[in-house]
C-alpha cells in the first residue's frame, strides 16, 4: 500500500522528471554527438539489432530528410528500422505502464506528465513537417508524397520528450534508454538498417507565453544549416514581411491586403499609434477599460478593449495592454467579460491585480 | 470573483462542480511545492496557489480547471499582487482573445 507521503514523494518526482523532459523539448544549440551517437547505437541494441555501420549528421530536419531520401534511394542505406527501434518498445513500455496503473491511473499519469509537454511540442512538429515539405519539394507532385514518406520514418529526438517524460522512471523503460538519450542530445532521427541519419538541434528557438513560435526581428526557428521558420504569434509569415515591420505606416496597413498578415502589421505597429495617427475616437469608456473600432476596408472591423494593468510596474507607471474583442461588442466591460467567457452582468471581479 | 493578469478565478458552490470532478487526476505541484493555475512558457512566471489544495483540469483544449482550497489560500505572480482566496471550490478560467475565424489564448 502507498501512503499519502510517499505518493507526495513520486509525484514530486514526476514533476521534476517532467520539468527537465521541458528543458529537452526546447534545448536548442549544437548536438552532444558522441552522447546522440552512444544513445543511437543502444537503441539498436535493445532492440536485437546490430548497431548502424554509419552514423550520418544532417543540419536539420530539412537536410536529415533530403539525406535520409538519397541514401535510401541509393540502396546504401538498407531499410528503415523506425519499427523495431521506437515503435515497438515504446508500445511495450505503454503496455507495461498501462498493465500496473489500469486506464484511469494511467490516464492521471499522463496528465501529470506527457500532458503538460504535449500541446506546445505537438504544434512545433508540426510546423516543422509543414516547414520542411515546402523547403523540399519542387515542381513535381510527387515530390511532397515523397518528402511525407521519409518524414513518416523520422524518430522526433528532443520532440519525443512529451512521451519520454511519461515512460521515465517507470518500469519497462530500460528498452527505452537509447531513443532517451539520443532525444536527450540531438534533434531528429532516421534509423535505417545500415546507416542512421541523425539532425542537430536548432540553434535559435522564439517563443511567446503561450508556447508559439514568435520572433518580429529574425527566424523564430533555425537551424545550423540555415533550414529556419518564420512567426509572429504563431503565425507563419514570409521572412521578407518581417524585414517590412521596421518601416510601417498606417497607410502601408491599411493598404495590406492580407487580412492575416495586416493583423500581425497591426499588432508589430502597435494598436495605441495606429489609432492616434488615424485619428480614431474611442466608441465607449466604462470601469473595465477603453473600447475602440477601427473600420478596415474589405474585412470586419477590428474592435479592442484597451485595459491598464492593476498591479503598478516598478517605476509607479500602469501598463497599458490591448485585447481584440469580437466586432459586436458594444462595451468595453462585455469585452473583457468575453475573454473570460462570461456575459457582460456575470463578469464582477471584487478584487483585480 | 478574482482577477489576477490574464487568469479569473470564479468562486463555485460545492453543489455546482460537475460530479466526479474530485476524482480526476489531481495537478502535480511545481518543484515550489504550489499549484501553477497558469504557466508562462518563456519567462516560466506562474499564477501559483500556495497552501493546501487541489487543481484538476478536465480533459481537452477547452476543458475548464477547477480549484479546490479547504483552508483558503493566496495567488500569486511575478508581475500581479497577490490575492488571497477564502476557502472553498473555484473554476479558473484562462483569458483569450478574439481573431477572426479562431480564439486563441492571452499571454501576458
Amino acid at each position: 500500500m502507498t501512503t499519502q507521503v510517499e505518493t507526495a514523494h513520486m509525484e514530486t518526482g514526476q514533476t521534476d522528471r517532467t520539468a527537465l523532459w521541458r528543458e529537452v523539448a526546447s534545448a536548442t544549440g549544437p548536438a552532444d554527438r558522441a552522447a546522440a551517437e552512444e544513445g543511437v547505437c543502444l537503441a539498436y541494441r535493445l532492440a536485437g539489432l546490430p548497431e548502424p555501420e554509419h552514423i550520418v549528421w544532417a543540419g536539420s530536419p530539412h537536410e536529415g530528410v533530403a539525406l535520409a531520401a538519397r541514401l535510401t534511394a541509393e540502396g546504401t542505406a538498407g531499410r528503415s528500422v523506425r519499427d523495431a527501434v521506437r515503435t515497438r518498445p515504446w508500445a511495450a513500455a505503454r503496455e507495461r505502464v498501462l498493465e500496473r496503473l489500469g486506464p484511469s491511473g494511467w490516464a492521471a499519469h499522463w496528465a501529470l506528465t506527457g500532458a503538460q509537454l504535449w500541446d506546445v511540442t505537438v504544434a512545433l512538429t508540426e510546423r516543422i513537417r509543414t516547414g520542411v515539405v515546402e523547403a523540399s519539394t519542387g515542381v513535381a507532385a510527387d515530390d511532397e508524397q515523397a518528402v511525407r514518406l521519409v518524414l513518416l520514418d523520422a524518430v522526433l529526438g528532443q520532440h519525443d520528450a512529451a512521451w519520454l517524460a511519461a515512460f521515465d522512471g517507470q518500469d519497462g523503460a530500460e528498452a527505452l534508454e537509447g531513443i532517451s538519450a539520443v532525444a536527450r542530445a540531438a534533434g531528429w532521427w532516421w534509423p535505417y538498417e545500415k546507416t542512421a541519419v541523425v539532425s542537430e538541434r536548432p540553434v535559435e528557438l522564439h517563443r511567446d507565453e503561450a508556447g508559439r513560435l514568435d520572433r518580429a526581428d529574425g527566424p523564430a526557428l533555425a537551424f545550423p544549416d540555415g533550414f529556419a521558420l518564420h512567426a509572429w504569434r504563431g503565425m507563419p509569415v514570409p521572412a521578407a514581411f518581417l524585414d517590412e515591420l521596421a518601416a510601417l505606416t498606417p497607410r502601408r496597413i491599411r493598404e495590406e491586403e492580407n487580412a492575416e498578415l495586416r493583423r500581425v502589421m497591426l499588432e508589430h505597429y502597435g494598436y495605441e499609434r495606429y489609432l492616434e495617427e488615424s485619428g480614431a475616437q474611442p466608441v465607449q469608456r466604462d470601469k473595465a477599460g477603453v473600447l475602440w473600432r477601427i473600420e478596415l476596408e474589405g474585412d470586419e472591423p477590428l474592435v479592442m478593449v484597451e485595459v491598464v494593468n492593476s498591479t503598478p510596474e516598478p517605476d509607479g507607471t500602469h501598463r497599458t495592454y490591448w485585447l481584440r474583442v469580437p466586432p459586436r461588442t458594444r462595451t468595453a466591460r462585455e469585452g473583457v467579460a468575453w475573454t473570460f467567457g462570461l456575459d457582460e452582468a456575470d463578469y464582477t471581479p471584487e478584487k483585480e491585480t | 470573483m478574482y482577477r489576477q493578469g490574464d487568469v479569473l478565478i470564479v468562486p463555485v458552490a460545492e453543489e455546482a462542480v460537475p460530479p466526479g470532478t474530485d476524482r480526476l487526476p489531481h495537478q502535480p505541484r511545481d518543484a515550489r511545492g504550489r499549484l501553477v493555475l497558469a504557466l508562462g512558457e518563456v519567462t516560466g512566471h506562474a499564477h501559483a496557489v500556495v497552501g493546501p489544495g487541489t487543481l484538476v483540469r478536465e480533459a481537452g483544449p477547452f476543458g475548464a480547471s477547477y480549484l479546490r482550497l479547504p483552508d483558503g489560500g493566496r495567488v500569486v505572480h511575478e508581475e500581479h499582487a497577490a490575492i488571497s482566496l477564502p476557502k472553498g471550490w473555484y473554476r479558473v478560467v484562462r483569458q483569450r482573445e478574439y481573431a477572426p475565424g479562431a480564439v486563441r489564448v492571452v499571454a501576458d
